[in-house]
């Protein structure tokens, strides 16, 4: 049986002493769930990725990671698990060439320079953009700085990987790409989106939000196919369907 | 502003192609640059011969590097009128006539000015050439390796990343309001306050989620570049020829020397 890894318990958040944010959330994954996370804009999907690594802390509850309760003083242990791709890729990638980018992570963690070099290569080879390795982030384009942040957590060997929005900025061709590498990332995976067709086909279990709760939590295909709730929060059926 | 990041951007890559000033250890050219601003900012200010000597260095560097010096010009366009301003004043302070070019008389503020215009020149010229040779992750490895403390570094390399951010940001902003405003020349006056506030805040925001990206990725204040490098015959070679020359150029009387061979 896989375990835990991701355990919220009734977790409430808000930005300054505004309206929460995300209000009384529980929630738990397991190693091999893929998630999508769904839902208007606003509704705290980011926010939910942002607690999960430590970037926000909860107001109340507790969140743990492999059992680890989320705090300050536990935060470098947690995000060497979890890997965490940006929504805005422009804002994820500050060094010079896609090579250091990827190598960053591997260095701060003291890996020998070998192995660093051989996560890089191994990291840029999933997402297929080795011919990306010496050049300069400036110089690339959206689609290609989305694969090269998701390069830079790979390289990191994460059990869980969070994505915000991941389809936004690829084409088709790099969207498809991206379906294949989430695919084969056997470990747990988060994925925020609006694209309800990207979740379609990266994830078995969906959580739909919507004013920062849970409204429906259950398997993907399910869902997608209620037209009825999904339009009461928000959202439409995915193209793919509609379009039938 | 796009002409800005392109200019940034390419002398980034210039810093980073494989040549051997680039392969140079950085430790011995921040040493070589270093000694070069010191000396050349020591010279007496009517010493305008003994001060020009000291452009061998930056012209030897040129050759060898295999830089442009039309386009360092170019990049400094906007740097060099400013410096030159250093001592514009001199002339008017220091009438007294110190020597005679042929049938022209030269003050004392002339030369003073002259001098302190050379030194500002010779100065950016070499930090010019320290950062088209070596990136800036390399010259932070060498202020390390000098134990300068990883705070002032990375604080270094961060106003250097937030640089460019910055200037994107600013392009953003400013493309957005030409867009909306066809046919105006930059931006009105009354839209200054707006745009600068909107940019603080827009720049500020980027800036934290670059450093929370570099946060989830483990950084706790000291960059790893991952070269393990070590000086090699070639950096003691450069290290000891530029030392030679640089100290020779500033402690003997080679221009009095020079001179009294032609004469």
């Amino acid at each position: 049986m896989s375990h835990i890894h991701i355990n919220l318990d009734h977790v409430t958040f808000s930005y300054g002493k505004g309206q929460p944010v995300l209000n009384d959330l529980c929630l738990s994954a397991a190693e091999h769930d893929s998630i999508g996370i769904i839902g208007a804009n606003g509704v705290g999907k980011s926010t939910l990725l942002k607690l999960l690594v430590g970037l926000e802390l909860p107001d109340q509850g507790e969140i743990r990671i492999e059992e680890i309760p989320l705090k300050k003083q536990t935060l470098q242990k947690i995000r060497e698990k979890i890997g965490y791709v940006f929504q805005d890729s422009e804002s994820q990638l500050f060094m010079t060439t896609v090579e250091e980018d990827v190598a960053f992570a591997p260095r701060n963690y003291g890996l020998p320079e070998e192995e660093v070099s051989r996560r890089v290569d191994a990291a840029l080879k999933r997402v297929h953009i080795e011919h990306l390795k010496g050049k300069s982030i400036y110089r690339l384009s959206g689609g290609e700085k989305k694969l090269v942040s998701i390069a830079t957590i790979l390289s990191m060997t994460p059990d869980i990987i969070l994505m915000d929005e991941p389809s936004v900025a690829l084409d088709p061709q790099n969207r498809r790409n991206l379906i294949h590498i989430i695919r084969e990332f056997e470990h747990l995976k988060m994925i925020a989106s609006h694209d309800l067709d990207f979740i379609w086909d990266t994830c078995e279990r969906t959580i739909l939000m919507n004013d920062g709760r849970i409204v429906w939590d259950g398997p993907t295909e399910e869902i997608m196919r209620n037209e009825k709730l999904l339009t009461e929060n928000g959202l439409e059926l995915p193209l793919s369907l509609s379009r039938r | 502003m796009n002409q800005a990041i392109r200019e940034l951007q390419s002398l980034e890559s210039l810093s980073k192609e494989d040549r051997w000033v680039n392969n140079l250890h950085p430790l011995v050219k921040l040493f070589v640059t270093a000694l070069f601003l010191v000396l050349t900012v020591s010279f007496d200010k009517y010493n305008l011969a003994g001060l020009l000597s000291m452009a061998v260095y930056p012209l030897v560097t040129f050759t060898i590097a295999d830089l442009s010096f039309a386009d360092a010009l170019k990049r400094l366009r906007y740097v060099l009128p400013i410096v030159c301003v250093v001592g514009i004043f001199n002339p008017f302070f220091d009438r007294d006539i110190v020597m005679q070019v042929g049938s022209l008389a030269v003050s004392g503020g002339v030369l003073s000015m002259l001098t302190l215009m050379g030194k500002a020149i010779l100065t950016v010229l070499a930090g010019y050439l320290l950062i088209a040779t070596t990136s800036m992750e390399r010259i932070c490895l060498g202020l390390r390796m000098l134990h300068v403390p990883s705070l002032l570094v990375t604080e270094i390399l961060l106003i250097y990343r937030y640089l460019t951010v910055l200037l994107k940001e600013t392009r953003r902003v400013t493309n957005s309001y030409a867009l909306r405003a066809p046919g105006q020349k930059g931006i009105h006056i009354s839209a200054w306050g707006s745009l600068a506030g909107l940019l603080l805040l827009r720049s500020m925001d980027r800036a934290e989620r670059l450093y929370e990206s570099m946060q989830i990725r483990g950084f706790h204040g000291e960059f790893y570049t991952g070269r393990q490098e070590s000086m090699k015959k070639a950096d003691w070679i450069y290290l000891a020829v530029w030392t030679a020359v640089l100290c020779a150029l500033r402690f003997l009387p080679l221009t009095a020397v020079l001179g009294g061979w032609i004469a």
